[in-house]
């Protein structure tokens, strides 16, 4: 799930959680460091905990699968009586994940009685559906004739730099996406672009740094 | 709400809709929300409560004129009525304080209209001026200004203001003038003429005949007749202009032939691209004897360029909606489908209170208006497929498998969606039905040329000075689109070549542009129809660097079914990518004609058999950019574009 969508009471101890591998770690190098190599007693007794700890995970994981199986039943009950209702549940799958978790499609798999293999079939056929998370701010630059012909490429020459990625891709820190679309029907005000649903049009290159700066920092542009 | 019967419908389509003398309509649609339209309108909402009088502010759909976007209409009691382009907040400010408050038009803003009238009937209030020509040295300020001052010299002052316009709809037509509110509008204004415009037409509401623009409009707004006119989500509104009277007419003593019968006589042909004949489509759906039959609008719109069935869908989905009930009762479906891009989402929850308001007033469901007929309909979301709009692969994906087509026959008429008889309509065509039943197919069929009859709605876009939406009767020419409607090429560039129907379509050259538009006269350039996109490129665009651009979109789009797409396409574009670098081989341009003429005769789908069009237009008619690009690489091709002098004919519209 992408960060934004965890609800705001977060129970305390997953940030500490969170870092405490990371301290270990940083606790094994300096053993390593010092020694040279890892002792085998004070390897033995991290697996040992890494074990106990997966176990947990796994009972983790199965507790937050739990929630998506109901999700994924409702939905199911929801479009049952629908011939051909794939299509319409992965849709809904999409708006509310802003992509469909692997998890998920194979819960749909199994709820539906289709094969896992088809449902890929679908969702990589079809460019709406996406099968990573998005970022944390998604930009749509529209790749249509209008805009192609009225300086879209350089457009995106300029927030590919800018932001550091290929299109089609997120950044490492999952903040921006960045992909290209077909036309989002602007061609009024071509060239356009889509930045995390709102539209902006009669752009050139040097409006993307005023746009994405605007965008990740809301309260200095305004 | 309660069901309604045939009397409730007429008695809605008598009463008239407008309640005051004073409002205001914000088009609200995806270009508009994108242009700030919304935040416009909620300036309007609160800004009309500090008045003192009362205003109506009404959502409505586009009226077309995309280029100046976010558009405003306003009627005030005692003014003429006019259309505000670009209205950002500030404007949307003024225009509270300085219209509707101190009843003065704004300058810069307002779109001239484009119904003009050739007699003044009654005293003129406002003139709007604007200078049309393309050249540099806007002569606009120093007419408006003289035609003040001659104003104040006869004492008119107070009775007659002067406007700057932001468009006149006429273009290259030196300094144009429009009274309103008569809308006679004067061409080719020349500075004396400005004393005699005042003394003759203001004072002696006289026309003068020499300066009178006669050109009748050339759009004719048949599928987008109620676009711009009220809210698309309102439904008593949509009773009132007359929507769903064809549905009255069908239901109240029309047997189904009767409708095919009309649909013939209208000439009505596909308006998706292919131009096959709607009648025929229903009459052979209608013959296969299996039930149950599925009818389904196609707004799949996947051209890059094209917007007609967005706007549509987004101004007037109940006449879509009626089309589809019609051409169900026709047909005989039971069924309805509408698929709809996911990336329109305000065209979707349009369409879906759509539904859901007529399916609440009894227009959907079980015995329609007592008739006896049942129908119902659902909307499908396309999920971003360019090959979905193909009939084969749209009814996979309504069946929730990938969209890729198969081969036909057997045609959907006999075999289609869940295995069951299918019609599959586009928007336009299904837009245009309610009309044709409501004024008789002959009335339609008046339009158009040859085999091609009734308006098409175009997009024209691209490098063009106005891209807008325009309905046109078939037959007129493209150099009329382009330049009488539009206003030629963006920035005074000679235009290089209008390219029509998107991804399957071709490129047009210059010298062609006095081509009338018809299915089959596109068909004979390379070209096709098409859904209705018309993309305008000036001289500066390199034709292989376009046809690169289509082919790419062809090949991403490409579902890999058959062969000859697949691997056709991506080697053809190998060798454009090649050409494009300056890399080009010798045997490269046959190489390519080889592989078009493969993939046009072996491929399973319209978008296999229509993928090398593009290329192979430009080929056509720019062999020799693609040899300079051959022999000398980019650099020289584009030095050899640009040092061809414009041949004398392309500089000027022909009929000016």
């Amino acid at each position: 799930m992408p960060p934004e969508t965890v609800p705001p009471e977060l129970p305390t101890q997953l940030s500490a959680w969170k870092d405490e591998e990371v301290a270990l770690l940083e606790s094994l190098e300096q053993i390593e460091h010092k020694h040279g190599f890892i002792p085998r007693n004070i390897a033995e007794e991290v697996s040992r905990v890494l074990e106990v700890k997966l176990e947990r995970l796994r009972k983790l994981q199965i507790k937050v699968e739990s929630n998506v199986r109901k999700e994924v039943d409702t939905l199911v009950t929801k479009w049952k009586d629908e011939e051909g209702s794939l299509i319409l549940i992965l849709h809904e799958i999409e708006n509310q994940h802003g992509y469909v978790p692997r998890e998920i499609a194979m819960e749909v798999s199994y709820a539906l009685g289709v094969k896992l293999a088809r449902i890929y079939e679908v969702l990589t056929f079809y460019h709406y559906f996406k099968l990573k998370p998005p970022g944390r701010h998604n930009m749509s630059l529209c790749l249509g004739t209008a805009c192609y012909l009225k300086g879209a490429p350089a457009m995106l020459a300029e927030a590919k730099t800018l932001l550091k990625v290929e299109e089609g891709c997120t950044t490492a820190d999952r903040e921006w996406h960045l992909d290209v679309v077909r036309c989002i029907g602007c061609c009024g005000m071509s060239p356009a672009m889509v930045v995390d649903g709102k539209t902006y049009g009669r752009l050139n290159a040097s409006d993307v740094s005023r746009i994405v700066n605007q965008t990740t920092q809301p309260k200095a542009a305004s | 709400m309660n069901k309604l019967t045939f009397a409730d419908l007429e008695k809605y389509a008598k009463t008239m809709a407008d309640s005051g003398p004073n409002w205001v309509r914000v088009s609200i649609d995806t270009g508009g929300i994108a242009a700030g339209a919304d935040t416009v309108c909620t300036i309007f909402e609160k800004g009309v409560g500090t008045l003192g009088f009362p205003v109506e502010v009404r959502h409505v759909g586009s009226l077309g004129y995309s280029f100046a976007d976010p558009l405003v209409e306003i009627a005030r009691e005692g003014m003429p009525r006019v259309i505000y382009g670009r209205v950002d907040d500030e404007v949307a400010h003024q225009i509270l304080q300085d219209h509707l408050a101190g009843r003065r038009l704004l300058d810069d803003h307002i779109l001239a209209w484009r119904n003009r009238a050739l007699t003044f009937d009654g005293p003129s209030t406002h003139i709007l001026v604007k200078d049309t020509s393309a050249e540099k040295g806007d002569k606009s300020q120093f007419f408006q200004f003289s035609l003040a001052e001659e104003l104040k010299r006869c004492n008119l002052q107070d009775k007659v203001q002067v406007v700057r316009a932001l468009d006149m709809g006429v273009y290259d037509e030196g300094v144009a003038v429009q009274f309103l509110p008569s809308r006679v509008t004067y061409t080719n204004v020349l500075a004396p003429d400005v004393a005699r415009i005042v003394k003759t037409s203001v004072q002696g509401k006289k026309i003068i005949d020499d300066l009178l623009y006669k050109k009748p409009d050339k759009q004719v707004r048949v599928v987008m007749r109620n676009c711009g006119k009220f809210d698309p989500e309102n439904f008593q509104d949509s009773l009132r202009y007359g929507v769903y009277q064809g549905l009255v007419r069908v239901l109240s003593g029309m047997k189904p032939e009767d409708v095919i019968a009309e649909m013939k006589t209208s000439g009505l042909r596909g308006r998706g691209g292919a131009g096959f004949p709607t009648w025929l489509k229903w009459q052979i759906t209608r013959a296969v004897q299996r039930t149950p039959k599925y009818i389904i609008c196609n707004g799949d719109e996947g051209d890059p360029g094209a917007y007609m069935d967005r706007s549509v869908l987004e101004g007037d989905p109940h006449s879509v909606l009626e089309g589809l009930i019609i051409a169900a009762y026709a047909i005989g479906a039971a069924r309805g489908y509408f698929y709809i891009r996911a990336e329109y989402p305000l065209a979707v929850s349009r369409v879906e209170k759509a539904i859901a308001d007529a399916r609440a007033a009894g227009l959907l469901g079980d015995n329609i208006l007592g008739s006896g007929f049942s129908f119902d309909a659902k909307v499908r979301l396309g999920a971003g497929a360019f090959v979905c709009g193909e009939e084969t692969a749209l009814i996979a994906s309504i069946e929730s498998k990938r969209g890729s087509p198969s081969p036909r026959p057997p045609y959907p008429s006999e075999r289609g969606l869940f295995g069951q008889p299918t019609a599959i309509n586009n928007v336009e065509t299904l837009a245009a039905v309610p009309a044709i039943l409501v004024r008789g197919g002959t009335w339609y069929s008046q339009h158009g040329v040859e085999k091609s009859r009734g308006t098409k709605v175009f997009a024209v876009t691209g490098k063009v000075r106005h891209p807008q939406l325009v309905e046109v009767p078939l037959g007129v020419t493209l150099r009329d689109i382009v330049f009488d409607l539009c206003g030629g090429v963006f920035g005074g560039k000679a235009i290089k070549a209008v390219q029509t129907g998107g991804p399957s379509g071709g490129m047009i050259p210059e010298h062609l542009l006095d081509t009338k538009v018809s299915y089959e006269s596109l068909q004979e350039l390379g070209s096709i129809m098409g859904s209705g996109g018309m993309i305008v490129m000036d001289q500066d665009d390199s034709m292989v660097e376009v046809s690169r651009f289509y082919l790419r979109f062809c090949v991403d789009e490409s579902c890999g079914k058959c062969a000859p797409c697949r691997i056709g396409g991506y080697q053809m574009l190998q060798i454009l990518n090649r050409l494009a670098r300056g890399r080009g081989e010798k045997g490269d341009v046959e190489r390519i004609r080889a592989i078009s003429t493969a993939m046009q005769k072996a491929s399973l789908c319209g978008l296999g058999q229509t993928a090398p069009n593009p290329v192979l237009s430009a080929l056509r008619y720019f062999e020799p950019e693609f040899k300079a690009y051959l022999e000398g690489g980019v650099s020289y091709a584009r030095k050899m574009s640009a040092n061809r002098p414009p041949e004398p004919v392309a500089a000027e519209p022909a009929n000016a």
